[in-house]
């Protein structure tokens, strides 16, 4: 259709608004509470435009088009009247912009500047409020024009449920909770209020001062936290060689949305205790060397060693942190130059069972959908997953879909929060998935619940599986379980019933000594119900990690090349020695992370070289752990910053981090997206490529690794799923692999149509195995561990930047209420958690999270780390250890001082 | 958190709190409860305490920001412990020309209290509203569920008089 604005004609399509229709042809119609993530709310009056037949003015942000229409924005009375609405609006508090952070990029001075409005005509009315507790948000009353864009944000696009509307009349406001300071509130800091604020109301404290928008230079890339890949907008001081905002980028996969980390969590990179630097260790000290010396001296003793014993006692570890050029520079040259499989990264410390256990059942071992998705499903069934935490990004669109009526189960022995917005929450005991998701697959079953087509014709083993469960009835699973017989029938039903079923799972599945068969477990259960292939369903991990998907897909695995070539099959062995230019690769499959380090102990390892992965810190039973790094002849780190393991390397190599070289992050729904560069890096540190082709050149090797862009077309080369991914490709968007050739658009939902990657899906038949570790009377606790929304892995990055500390600075062991009434701990008290293997000290938190009989702890404090008392017991498939569970007991030390406990829904004292 | 006070009328606000808990489930399922839950909360307490704004957003599941703004929107609502007896003056246009606001300042001067306080002895509270939607009365004040209509200034006296003497409703009871 055509509608005719100020006497043109446009073209409008069915639905559009006039204001749609006007942006899209460059016309200008100032608006203040509209915005496209929040909708249309026609609350500020400010796009009023003049429509022919109709009466008085309209509202252009829900104006709908119709045919033929007439619109007029730039009349006398149009103008005059947009005027005397921004003059108001102005006259309601106190708009200055002389010192205001927004000043460029706000809506109202916009407004004022197309309308020419230099001052209000009337007087204005400032009452000098601010709210300044919060530690990253500052509240300025003065500037807020109440359009309420922050709290539609708040409520429907993070749904974290924080800002509301209180008062009426002159005294509306918009607060936080019940009218409190934001820095007192459940307020998680996530910065949407901010993002979405047209005005000067809502700013990022931590960059005032530091420069307006128009003056820093904007570089576009790719959050390194978590595995959800969100996409940013660096505001850059080139002078200062700083980072001074971060915004979030309104492009899948988050759509302008963010957490703490990803916004408030990026001074890390100047920090001063960055490693700038090559250090070797001389006489037990670390003295500065230069890149020569340092790779020499690293060359020299790999020749020395791998001479001597041959090339397997060479083990090297890729990282989930670094980005895909980087790992697969790591895994070409211990492959190529060094001849060895024994390449492994922390993914065998979180997702390798879902690898394994996704590859067994389809053939893939990656998330079968796509984040988006989480909004089009019925029934969203969340297993051992603190999303709110750990995934904060993916966590906003599953609470929205419940808001917006899909069902949401949460499966978890601790009352995680995103239980908060669930249906029904499920308290299953520790370690008990198998026989617990086996009981409702009998139900299912039992009920014909089951997709009996989709079996039929998808699955390769369908009968054998129905006689398998028959055995596991739903009440022999509620006894192990713990979980009702009346909830896991409702459970079930509800799972039987929904047309379409996503399955969300993290580490709650994975770190158990049967992991993979909790994997298997969860695929046997989608196949059944048949929502695999589908949009909306699927069964899908969520990464840990900003580029673990990337790690493995690089091939930093003992047992493949990158894309998953396996690499003991003769004929990959031999693409890759054509490709490469090499031979006499390794035939056999390398040693995984925990076999490495265990055989250093009996000389089977000598040398570890080691990129971004703190080793000491993560490992399970660090007492273990430090004794086999001790054991080594030789270890090289690689990081970016000091911590646990650099103190034991005889090298230490200065890495670059995420905003220092250009590169790409592959997320958790398969989605390869680019990094920039957009600061320099301190001192001599350089990329891991960069070292690598070093270090190649005195093996006599060209790695031809003479940029990222050129590792990446290294990999593309003999790549598969990723061989259509160009950098060129990627600029705005990411692409979700398989992409196996340039014109290819990418595979958001994998096994399309039940067509599974390895033809038809397995059945397994699995088994329940309690943990390795059952707590007794001496160690009558089970501990749990895992993250915090405020930190991030051994917070070298959340510790290293300004803030995130302030709000969560030391660990706490949660302890059920019922548990601590017992031994007279209160919230507060220095506790003493020991088990068989080490004793930390740190501060309890009594909280119903937990209940009776477990505690939680993170890893993220090197002062007290949970990993100090973890078991060394692995899944036995992909050596994963069981973090999620291991015996403690606990000694109350001393009295603290309680800390108020307002109900917070996230984890914060 | 500011613990419950001690409510006007010297029952024990722990039981009470028990009592809305009741209340408060009773309503879960139903939708749009958190007005009718909010009304028998303020008629439960005579005002909204704190603990029952917690109480209420728990259980109902709702933010908390949306309970706040729901008690603060609406005048009925009080944060605050109301006197016995709730004095409200219709400020609207009709009452205002015909005379409110000087029956206002009479009241102001008889209690010796400003908008919104109230008296010592917990016996009365000044309020005001907007358009009771009675204007041919005008200009009437309510006091609790009693319409008094075309209130001169000299009047105020001999009102309030009658509920110095009376027994007025208790509070505690759930209407």
């Amino acid at each position: 259709m055509q509608i005719n604005i100020n006497n043109k004609s446009y073209p409008a399509h069915e639905g559009e608004t006039v204001l749609d229709v006007a942006r899209k042809n460059g016309i200008y119609i100032p608006t203040l509470c509209y915005h496209a993530k929040t909708g249309q709310s026609a609350k500020c009056r400010a796009c009023i435009v003049s429509v022919e037949g109709m009466r008085g003015f309209q509202t252009s942000c829900n104006l709908k088009v119709k045919d033929g229409m007439s619109v007029l924005t730039e009349t006398k009375e149009v103008k005059d009247s947009q005027r005397m609405v921004v003059d108001l609006m102005l006259s309601s508090g106190h708009h200055n912009c002389l010192a205001c952070e927004r000043s460029g990029t706000c809506e109202l001075q916009d407004a004022c500047y197309h309308l020419g409005v230099e001052k209000t005509s009337f007087s204005d009315h400032p009452t000098g409020i601010k709210d300044e507790s919060s530690e990253f948000i500052v509240i300025d009353y003065d500037k807020c024009i109440k359009c309420g864009r922050c709290v539609a944000g708040c409520n429907h696009s993070v749904v974290n449920e924080v800002l509301g509307f209180g008062f009426r009349g002159l005294e509306t406001t918009i607060m936080c909770d019940d009218d409190i300071p934001m820095g007192d509130s459940t307020c998680v800091q996530c910065g949407e209020c901010v993002q979405l604020c047209p005005t000067g109301a809502l700013t990022d404290k931590k960059s005032r001062g530091k420069g307006r928008f128009a003056e820093l230079k904007k570089v576009d890339t790719t959050c390194p936290y978590c595995g959800v890949g969100c996409q940013l907008t660096l505001h850059v001081d080139h002078e200062k060689n700083k980072v001074v905002r971060v915004t979030g980028r309104e492009v899948w996969p988050n759509n302008g949305m963010l957490c703490v980390k990803g916004r408030y969590g990026f001074e890390f990179h100047a920090s001063p205790k960055r490693l700038q630097y090559p250090l070797i260790k001389r006489n037990g000290k670390h003295e500065r060397a230069s890149w020569d010396e340092a790779l020499d001296f690293i060359a020299e003793r790999i020749k020395a060693s791998v001479g001597e014993h041959g090339p397997d006692v060479f083990s090297a570890l890729g990282s989930g942190r670094i980005t895909n050029e980087n790992n697969y520079a790591i895994q070409k040259f211990t492959r190529a130059v060094i001849k060895t499989n024994n390449i492994d990264h922390c993914a065998r410390t979180c997702h390798a069972p879902t690898v394994a256990g996704l590859a067994h059942a389809f053939g893939s071992g990656a998330a079968t959908n796509s984040i988006d998705e989480i909004l089009e499903t019925e029934l969203i069934f969340v297993i051992g997953s603190n999303m709110t935490e750990a995934h904060p990004v993916v966590s906003y669109y599953v609470k929205r879909a419940a808001q917006n009526g899909a069902k949401l189960i949460v499966c978890d022995p601790r009352r995680v929060d995103i239980a908060h917005w669930s249906d029904l929450y499920v308290q299953l005991r520790v370690g008990t998935d198998v026989p617990f998701l086996n009981g409702l697959m009998n139900e299912i079953l039992k009920n014909g619940w089951q997709d009996e087509e989709f079996m039929k014709n998808n699955t390769e083993n369908p009968e054998e599986i129905k006689n398998w469960l028959k055995d596991f009835t739903i009440e022999q699973a509620s006894e192990i379980s713990g979980v009702p017989v009346e909830t896991m029938k409702q459970v079930a039903k509800m799972l039987g019933e929904a047309k379409k079923v996503s399955i969300l799972y993290t580490l709650g599945i994975t770190e158990h000594i049967c992991g993979t068969d909790n994997v298997k477990t969860l695929a046997n259960l989608q196949m059944i119900l048949g929502h695999l292939g589908k949009r909306g369903c699927g069964v899908n991990p969520l990464r840990g990690q900003n580029n673990v998907q990337g790690a493995c897909d690089m091939g930093a695995l003992p047992n493949v090349f990158h894309n998953y070539q396996s690499a003991t099959n003769e004929k990959a062995i031999e693409k890759m020695e054509k490709d490469w230019g090499v031979s006499g690769l390794s035939r056999k499959e390398g040693y995984k992370l925990p076999t490495m380090l265990h055989k250093a102990t009996t000389g089977g390892t000598k040398i570890l070289f080691c990129v971004g992965d703190n080793t000491v810190q993560t490992e399970p039973n660090t007492a273990k752990t430090i004794k086999e790094i001790e054991a080594l002849d030789f270890l090289v780190v690689v990081d970016i910053f000091p911590n646990m393991t650099t103190e034991y390397a005889d090298v230490i190599l200065p890495d670059v981090c995420f905003n220092e070289d250009e590169g790409t992050y592959s997320n958790l729904d398969r989605r390869v997206q680019f990094l920039r560069k957009a600061v320099d890096a301190p001192g001599e540190a350089r990329p891991t490529w960069w070292i690598m082709q070093e270090l190649g050149k005195r093996f006599d090797v060209d790695l031809k690794f003479t940029s990222a862009n050129a590792a990446w077309e290294d990999m593309r080369r003999t790549g598969t799923i990723m061989g259509g991914i160009t950098y060129d490709r990627i600029q705005h968007i990411g692409l979700q692999w398989p992409c196996p050739t340039v014109q290819h658009p990418g595979t958001p939902i994998l096994h399309l149509n039940g067509k599974f990657t390895r033809g038809k899906g397995l059945f397994s038949q699995t088994n329940y195995r309690h943990q390795a570790e059952l707590p007794d009377a001496e160690y009558p606790f089970i501990l749990s561990t895992g993250r915090r929304l405020w930190h991030y892995h051994t917070a070298t990055q959340t510790r290293n930047s300004i803030g995130l500390e302030n709000i969560f600075p030391e660990e706490l062991l949660e302890i059920s209420p019922f548990d601590a009434k017992i031994m007279n701990v209160k919230t507060g008290d220095m506790v003493k958690a020991t088990s068989r293997r080490g004793t930390i000290t740190l501060k309890a938190w009594v909280t119903d999270r937990s209940p009776a009989g477990v505690t939680w702890c993170a890893f993220h404090f090197h002062e007290a780390h949970a990993n100090i008392l973890t078991n060394d017991a692995y899944d036995d498939v992909t050596e994963t250890p069981e973090y999620k569970a291991c015996a403690i007991q606990i000694e109350k030390v001393s009295d603290g001082i309680a800390v108020v406990e307002r109900g917070f829904r996230q984890a914060r004292p | 958190m500011a613990k419950v006070q001690k409510c006007s009328c010297g029952n024990d606000e722990e039981g009470l709190i028990e009592r809305l808990e009741e209340i408060i489930t009773s309503f879960k399922e139903k939708p749009g409860a958190l007005i009718p839950v909010l009304q028998a909360t303020q008629s439960l307490f005579g005002y909204i305490p704190q603990e029952a704004i917690l109480k209420i957003s728990e259980i109902l599941n709702e933010p908390l920001s949306k309970v706040y703004g729901v008690i603060t929107f609406y005048s009925f609502f009080s944060l605050k412990p109301r006197g016995k007896y709730l004095i409200r003056v219709c400020l609207g246009t009709a009452c205002y020309v015909q005379g409110a606001n000087e029956v206002l300042t009479a009241l102001k001067q008889q209690l010796s209290l400003e908008i919104g306080e109230t008296s010592p002895d917990k016996l009365f509270t000044l309020d005001v509203g907007r358009c009771f939607g009675a204007c041919g009365l005008a200009p009437i004040i309510m006091v609790n569920d009693d319409v008094h209509q075309w209130v001169k200034p000299s009047d105020v006296k001999k009102i309030l008089g009658t509920y110095k003497k009376q027994k007025g409703v208790n509070q505690g009871e759930v209407k």
